[in-house]
């Protein structure tokens, strides 16, 4: 045998480091900044507090059509000027949504990142808004919607969300909306949202060389013309859990896979046991390691891949499993899948299993923290959840410290196999039978 | 313009096995990426098993002598790393990112698997990952809107016998046929060293992995002859238009023009690499401007054009659109083929160039923010041009790209005889 048997182990570890944080208050602002010496990219990203969550009942999407709403010209600029002024710098203005924040960014050579936080600020501050623009861009963000929506996943998301929290709330429909309530938006509602939550101030991200950044100057572009105070976030929603575990059946026919949605609520972002509940998730469904991907994949060969995790937000959280599976596996796929999350709420994890979560998540600290990309998305982490600068770094030693009894308690408390609601979106005529026959809960059709 | 793509230090050794290893330091981040691309792709596939390459890459992560099945995964992860692998009509490449003090466990792992896969695999595994394969086939291509475009072109660009003809998924039949002696002998015929390239980016040196590679894989014996692909070089031109339309559920019509270019790594791609980011990349782009904000045909966010990046035949640009409600299939085709076909008789604008040339740089500057977008990079032009350090070389040839190559390639890649348009429409519902 020509190669070496035994496994080598690990060489001297080297100390973590997670950037130097810069935190100054500019310009009626917060700027929060990460050095990185000698990188040649550099990224600029406007937090505001105007994530889904701030949408009224019945106005899902607002932010959506916002946000392409802003690229439609502003006071200076028509839109084919202000695209090609923005893209002449290298850089698209990205924009995104979750349940907490709207953030607009940019990423460019570090000696455009000026200009290009200029032209983001330009258009998030002083957008046209023009009505005939705005009813386009609606119109299209509907129809974006509906196609995508012909998808398999997006339908079963929000049946698996009005179920989880209750489509009377805004938590319980869709963080992006839906093809009719985008559809049923008017100018109004967009320009009133605007001037409500795009001109406050919020939070500058920036992570770049420092030495070549001037952050004053790109705060004083990104706040220049804003007012208004923070306004109060809102407490952590109580979300009540099932009773009993349910079935619900959402048709497309002739799929040759069906799409599983599991899922029940779980605490919001701030929980004292958001680590080892991480952990727990992990071990559960987070790596490709995991209990789910082992058996449904690996063993079983019935999907490209399972996965499972406790996300949440600051004022709501949950617990979900999404996968596709082969149309005739449906009914065993699910119920082995409920089965590992009961076995993992019953029985806790192993020191084996946690070994390799605990290392990964640590790990992963270091290893997917590089780009200027993504460590403006650690800093965006820092400051829609009031964490300290050394958060990661203690993140990393809270991760490593987790044991098995802390991992096993969090698994205990916060699985519900019994309270799960069960989405299948698959071929309804051809999987309906069986799904009945797994004695899981009741099969409810989905209403269209 | 800048010098040079790549300003970190890089350092090649082959060892005696044939087996060339890349080494580039950089000590930012506390973690190395190791890389593998093996000269093996779909191209290398005989009528009767496409897909055989990618089923292959999955039966990589399986086990090996002296790695128990499902244990290459669960090392890796349980070192704190990320890891994947990707197979394309060109090549297989392997992956993983760990913290630097993992490296020699990565490089085990990667030695033990190209040296020492065969004993280890078994008819269980095979049957398990060719129903995962199948399992991906169905969620990627075959259960979501217009998932087989590329399937449907590839055969319209490319002759039958051509390298590039067929999918690197493959065909559900071809999958069900798999045997076991054909990955065997799969394996000893294209996993060797001499067909292999190893990078290492990141917090470490060229001594410590040289030395290194010499350890784990240096025993590992090279294979005389591996059997070269079918050449694809030269695709003869029909001069006949070729079309198919297709009938389905489909929220939309969508229309795809396809050219044939040139291979990737040549002044003709890098021409092309321009031409399409001042044709579809971006709302500044032509196809944005004029079919989605002018005529407002397309649907905004889905209109675009791209090259696929192979560098063994003349590599696909891509143009596509959707189409706005109300708007049919046929004009929403003649409307891209105008603007397509304007690339050879409208002048690129100095403005046009120099946005295209700002986005692509940036882009350029992503993938080299990362140790593993560098390592992918160098296995690259290791792999396929034979010198790691050539990649330097890649933005300055895009920033040196003119207005009238761009007219000249339009003119010479792009002509309506040398089209393949596919198109989707809505099935009639009832």
């Amino acid at each position: 045998m020509t190669l070496i048997a035994d496994r080598p182990g690990p060489g001297a570890a080297r100390p973590y480091r997670f950037p130097q944080v810069v935190r100054r208050a500019v310009a009626g602002g917060e700027v929060v900044a990460a050095h990185l010496p000698g990188q040649n990219l550099a990224v600029a990203l406007l937090l505001l507090d105007a994530g889904a969550g701030r949408e009224p009942v019945g106005k899902e999407g607002l932010g959506g059509v916002l946000a392409k709403a802003l690229e439609e010209g502003t006071t200076q600029r028509d839109a084919t000027s202000y695209a090609l002024a923005i893209e002449a710098l290298g850089t698209e203005l990205v924009t995104a949504l979750d349940w907490d924040t709207f953030q607009a960014s940019v990423q460019v050579p570090v000696e455009r990142l000026g200009a290009a936080v200029e032209l983001l600020a330009e258009a998030v501050r002083t957008p046209k808004l023009d009505p005939d623009d705005v009813r386009r861009v609606r119109d299209d963000e509907a129809t974006a919607l509906r196609m995508d929506w012909a998808n398999p996943g997006p339908r079963a998301d929000a049946v698996l969300r009005a179920d989880l929290f209750g489509a009377d709330n805004r938590w319980g429909r869709p963080m992006y909306g839906d093809p009719g309530s985008v559809a049923g938006l008017d100018v109004e509602d967009v320009t009133v949202f605007h001037s409500e939550w795009f001109i406050r101030p919020g939070t500058l991200v920036v992570a770049g060389d420092l030495d070549r950044i001037d952050l004053d100057a790109l705060a004083a572009a990104a706040f220049s013309g804003t007012g208004g105070g923070p306004v109060d976030r809102g407490a952590p929603i109580e979300v009540p859990l099932r009773t009993g575990r349910r079935i619900i059946l959402v048709d497309r026919p002739g799929s040759v896979q069906s799409t599983l949605r599991l899922g029940h609520p779980a605490p919001h972002r701030a929980h004292p046991d958001h680590v080892p509940i991480a952990l727990a998730g992990t071990v559960l469904g987070g790596a490709f390691t995991s209990r789910l991907n082992h058996l449904i994949r690996e063993v079983r060969g019935y999907t490209y891949g399972i996965r499972g995790d406790f996300a949440s937000s600051r004022r709501f959280g949950r617990f979900a499993v999404s996968s596709g599976v082969q149309t005739a596996v449906t009914a065993p796929a699910l119920v082995e899948a409920v089965g590992e999350i009961a076995r993992t709420q019953a029985g806790g994890v192993t020191e084996d299993e946690l070994a390799v979560a605990r290392s990964w998540r640590a790990g992963q600290l270091s290893v997917e923290l590089q780009s200027p990309r993504s460590i403006a998305g650690a800093l965006t982490t820092l400051v829609v959840h009031d964490l300290p600068d050394d958060y990661h770094a203690r993140l990393r030693e809270s991760l490593l410290a987790a044991d098995v009894a802390q991992v096993s308690t969090a698994a205990a408390a916060h699985l519900y196999p019994e309270s799960l609601t069960l989405v299948i979106e698959g071929d309804a005529a051809v999987i309906r039978d069986e799904l009945v026959v797994t004695g899981l809960g009741e099969v409810i059709d989905a209403t269209p | 313009m800048p010098d040079s793509g790549y300003p970190w230090p890089i350092s090649t050794t082959r060892l005696d096995n044939g087996l060339r290893v890349v080494v580039s330091e950089d000590r930012t981040a506390p973690a190395v990426a190791v890389n593998l691309w093996y000269d093996v792709g779909s191209r290398h596939e005989p009528a009767g098993q496409t897909g055989f390459a990618h089923l292959f890459e999955h039966l990589m992560f399986e086990g090996s002598v002296n790695v128990a099945k499902t244990e290459h995964m669960k090392l890796v992860q349980g070192a704190g790393g990320s890891l994947n692998a990707t197979t394309n009509p060109d090549r297989t490449n392997y992956f993983e990112t760990v913290p630097a003090e993992h490296l020699e466990l990565a490089l085990w792992l990667e030695a033990d698997r190209m040296g020492g896969l065969v004993p280890a695999l078994t008819q269980e595994t095979l049957d398990n990952q060719r129903d995962v394969v199948k399992n991906e086939r169905r969620q990627r291509y075959e259960n979501v809107p217009y998932g087989d475009a590329w399937l449907r072109l590839l055969p319209l660009l490319y002759p039958p016998g051509h390298p590039y003809h067929h999918a690197t998924i493959g065909s559900m039949a071809d999958l069900n046929a798999a045997d076991l002696a054909t990955f065997q002998a799969f394996h000893q015929t294209y996993y060797a060293p001499n067909n292999a390239v190893l990078t290492v980016v990141g917090d470490t040196t060229g001594e410590e992995v040289v030395a290194l590679a010499e350890k784990y894989f240096g025993a590992i014996p090279p294979r005389l002859e591996i059997p070269p692909a079918p050449d694809g070089r030269v695709v003869p031109a029909t001069g006949v238009p070729a079309g198919e339309t297709v009938v389905a559920d489909v929220p939309a019509p969508r229309v795809y023009l396809a050219h044939r270019t040139y291979p990737f790594g040549s002044p003709g791609y890098d021409v092309v690499t321009v031409l399409a980011t001042v044709l579809g990349s971006g709302r500044g782009s032509r196809l944005y401007q004029r079919l989605a904000d002018g005529e407002r045909i397309a649907q905004p966010d889905l209109v675009g054009a791209y090259g696929v990046d192979l560098a063994h035949a003349p590599a696909p640009l891509i143009a596509t659109a959707t189409a706005r409600p109300g708007i049919s299939g046929e004009r929403l085709a003649a409307g891209l083929a105008e603007v397509v076909d304007e690339l050879a008789t409208v002048p690129v604008t100095a403005a046009e160039l120099d946005r295209a040339k700002a986005l692509l740089t940036t882009a350029w500057w992503r993938q080299m923010s990362t140790v593993d977008g560098r390592a992918d990079v160098l296995g690259r032009y290791a792999t396929q041009f034979g010198d790691p350090a050539t990649v330097a070389e890649r933005l300055p040839a895009w920033l040196a790209v003119t207005a009238d190559q761009i007219a000249a390639a339009a003119a010479e890649v792009l002509a309506a005889a040398d089209r393949v348009t596919l198109t989707y429409l809505p099935e009639e519902k009832a």
